[in-house]
């Protein structure tokens, strides 16, 4: 008995020195990211380069919670007004003016400037992220849409790849047999439609949402001839196009129920799922109006924001990142997904890490198409040098997408549909 | 057991007052936490113009409300509520009289059908949607590939594609996910009916509809309208279904006001209108369930309408 309580005693006072110890400077700094790469061999990935940094930084721990594009602009606002933000996200473009609203997105200007020196940024890729005296995310990698099909197909339709809206029309309807549809296009109330309805948009002289003093100038012709053009691809579409987000056009392709998509990569899904052929997958520039003088395709840098103002945890965030910049490590991020991601800066397209992909080495041709088609890449509320942090509220609406289904299953003509459209947009923007 | 140990035992005898008082003051205090408070929230937050949750507001008093109520999206959206209610309510009430009446019968697995038929209401919502949206699918749902294939159709349906089959097709899942609830409620009731009133209405030469209408529905009448008050409060504010099916879509033909609201609030991050919307449809329903116990409450035994 007596044994017993003197172990009890010196369990006691072991635990009550233990609690007493201050948080000594050795414990770790915990950092945690959330992304919304959720399929699971990118969640691998991500998981093998934490794992590579958290071993040879022991006084650092970063970790993961992957997340959904659907539901973060509404989680994450919720997460920083609850106090329980991550210390970095991931961000496009349009999602950061919501976060610098709450106050609590970090500036990250310098920590640009050391990576600039260290890397060399493309320019386009920081610029959508600059704009009130500051830069708002680290751009990571980039993505640009091309128009997808196989090669195939095309040669037993006696066809070849469009280039112009009339060829691509054509092609669509020609496509079109028994148990294959032309095209898929997608027509649901989703950044997906956005980003397609975009494409057309380009082409047709449309990319300018904005006048350049903040007006909207949505509503005119060159917008209402890429409306009505989609809608015209839209009759050679599969019926459950209306809710289609990027997996179900991919599934679509692999499947060969859809002659071509438009889409950033289909290259995993197609050797994983498909036939795997690299010289029959084809990859064009998305076709353009024989006149268009200007033509390109939706394309933006995704990056991160720092969502933190405590020091220890801020830096401990950016040597994280500054880590994953380096050439040896930026590859194998930017092949979690290999031929979507891009990379945004000088030393990363010429990494090693990054050609050196089996996936990549496979299909080598097409990726270098998509990093040759986001030369002439664009993002809506982000051209010609402007950034106007309103298109937050015009994007996380999917106005674009909305607009196209006034047409698509309510039946409007597209000009109306175009002007309801910059109505609902100036609603959304005003205050 | 002598007659003397039947005797109910008289309440509060030897127990202090207050003991009730605090045996019941946990739970109204944390219904109070968690429904007050947010609802007070809710009212206070609808007379601010507050956009992203976080941020801060100022007093704009009724501005939010006559926004609201010069809306077409909101009157739009309440007008589907309505058709979602009253369609739910329809369809929901057929299927689960059609299930309790059989269910009531005697034959071979009656008792595995009884337990089978709640499956649909136990299954977790996001696997009744992912279940349906593949079944309805146009790309390889078994549903259209029967369809084409016995020639009832030629081309794949796209339910989901247009506004009226949208609608009409996630009425049709959240029925199908709620039926079985009411009809094992049903079929309580029914059994608690006495068979002898059966056996002396035939004895009486009375017909199955006559004695559907003088014997089933009077002994239902009570629980027909626990569940009309309750149904229908719980068919309003259902957004689970619909959001993961079509949130809303496509174009706007399936926003509910459910939906309106979570679509003002977190889409569209006004969240204080998104609060007035939420107080009106809480005013309303609260008007519909008085004028509901009011009219529709059945006449209790001693012949006076039931009080809840």
């Amino acid at each position: 008995m007596h044994r017993r309580n003197s172990l009890m005693l010196l369990v006691l006072a072991f635990t009550l020195i233990v609690s007493v110890l201050p948080a000594t400077a050795q414990s770790p700094v915990e950092v945690t990211l959330w992304h919304m790469e959720q399929p699971p061999h990118r969640v691998e990935r991500i998981q093998m380069l934490m794992d590579e940094f958290n071993a040879a930084n022991p006084d650092i721990i970063v970790s993961q919670e992957p997340q959904n594009w659907g539901e973060i602009y509404t989680k994450a606002p919720a997460a920083v007004a609850a106090g329980n933000a991550p210390e970095m996200l991931f961000a496009i473009p349009d999602f950061t003016p919501i976060l610098k609203d709450l106050g609590q997105l970090q500036n990250v200007a310098d920590f640009i400037s050391t990576l600039d020196e260290a890397h060399s940024f493309y320019p386009a890729a920081v610029a959508p992220y600059s704009y009130d005296e500051g830069v708002w995310a680290v751009p990571l990698y980039n993505m640009v849409q091309s128009l997808w099909f196989r090669n195939s197909v095309f040669e037993e339709a006696g066809i070849t790849p469009p280039t112009t809206w009339e060829e691509w029309l054509a092609a669509a309807e020609a496509l079109t047999t028994d148990g294959q549809y032309g095209i898929g296009v997608p027509a649901n109330r989703q950044l997906y439609t956005d980003q397609t309805i975009y494409n057309l948009m380009i082409n047709a002289g449309a990319d300018e949402i904005y006048n350049s003093d903040g007006t909207l100038r949505f509503s005119n012709d060159a917008t209402v001839a890429a409306y009505d053009f989609y809608s015209q691809l839209y009759q050679f579409s599969p019926p459950d196009s209306p809710n289609w987000t990027w997996g179900e056009a991919e599934a679509c392709f692999a499947n060969r129920t859809c002659a071509m998509i438009m889409q950033f990569t289909v290259i995993t899904t197609y050797d994983t799922q498909a036939e795997g052929d690299p010289e029959d997958l084809g990859v064009v520039a998305i076709p353009a109006p024989a006149d268009a003088e200007n033509p390109g395709a939706i394309s933006y840098a995704n990056g991160v924001m720092f969502l933190t103002d405590d020091p220890a945890k801020l830096e401990a965030s950016q040597r994280f990142i500054a880590w994953l910049m380096e050439p040896e490590n930026y590859g194998r991020f930017l092949n979690m997904e290999p031929g979507l991601f891009l990379p945004v800066t000088e030393d990363g397209a010429e990494a090693e890490s990054f050609w050196n992909d089996p996936l990549v080495v496979k299909y080598r041709s097409q990726v270098e198409t998509m990093v040759a088609n986001s030369a002439s890449g664009r993002l809506f509320g982000f051209t010609n040098g402007n950034t106007f942090p309103s298109i937050s509220a015009i994007s996380a609406q999917n106005l674009l997408a909305q607009t196209l289904q006034l047409i698509v299953i309510d039946g409007t003509a597209a000009a109306d549909a175009v002007a309801e459209g910059q109505s609902l947009m100036e609603e959304a923007i005003s205050g | 057991m002598s007659a003397s140990t039947a005797q109910p035992r008289r309440r509060g005898v030897g127990t202090p007052r207050w003991l009730g008082y605090a045996f019941v003051l946990p739970l109204m205090l944390w219904l109070a936490a968690t429904i007050l408070v947010p609802l007070a929230q809710s009212v206070a937050l609808s007379f601010q113009n507050v956009r992203v949750i976080g941020t801060p507001g100022e007093f704009v008093g009724f501005a939010n409300y006559t926004r609201l109520f010069e809306s077409e999206r909101f009157w739009e959206a309440f007008g589907r509520s309505l058709i979602w209610v009253l369609g739910n309510a329809a369809l929901q009430t057929v299927l689960a009289f059609a299930a309790a009446l059989i269910l009531k019968q005697n034959f071979p697995g009656q008792k595995v059908a009884r337990i089978w038929i709640i499956l649909s209401w136990i299954v977790p919502t996001v696997v009744v949607v992912i279940i349906w949206r593949w079944l309805l699918s146009a790309s390889g749902g078994i549903v259209n590939y029967a369809l084409v294939a016995l020639g009832i159709t030629q081309e794949p349906i796209g339910f989901f594609s247009t506004g009226d089959g949208a609608f009409a097709s996630v009425i049709a899942i959240n029925s199908w996910r709620w039926f079985p609830f009411q009809a094992v409620i049903l079929l309580a009731a029914l059994q608690r009916i006495p068979s002898e009133l059966y056996e002396a209405a035939s004895v009486d030469g009375a017909s199955t509809l006559q004695k559907f209408a003088s014997i089933t529905l009077p002994g239902l009448q009570s629980v027909l309208f626990v569940m009309g008050l309750i149904g229908t409060l719980m068919s309003f504010n259902v957004f689970d279904v619909i959001w993961l099916l079509t949130a809303g879509g496509p174009s706007s033909a399936t926003t509910t006001l459910p939906v309106l609201i979570y679509d003002t609030g977190f889409r569209q991050f006004r969240l204080s209108q998104a609060a007035a919307i939420s107080v009106v449809t809480g005013v309303f329903l609260l008007l519909f369930a008085l004028v509901f116990m009011r009219f529709a409450a059945p006449p209790s035994d001693d012949g006076e309408e039931e009080r809840l």
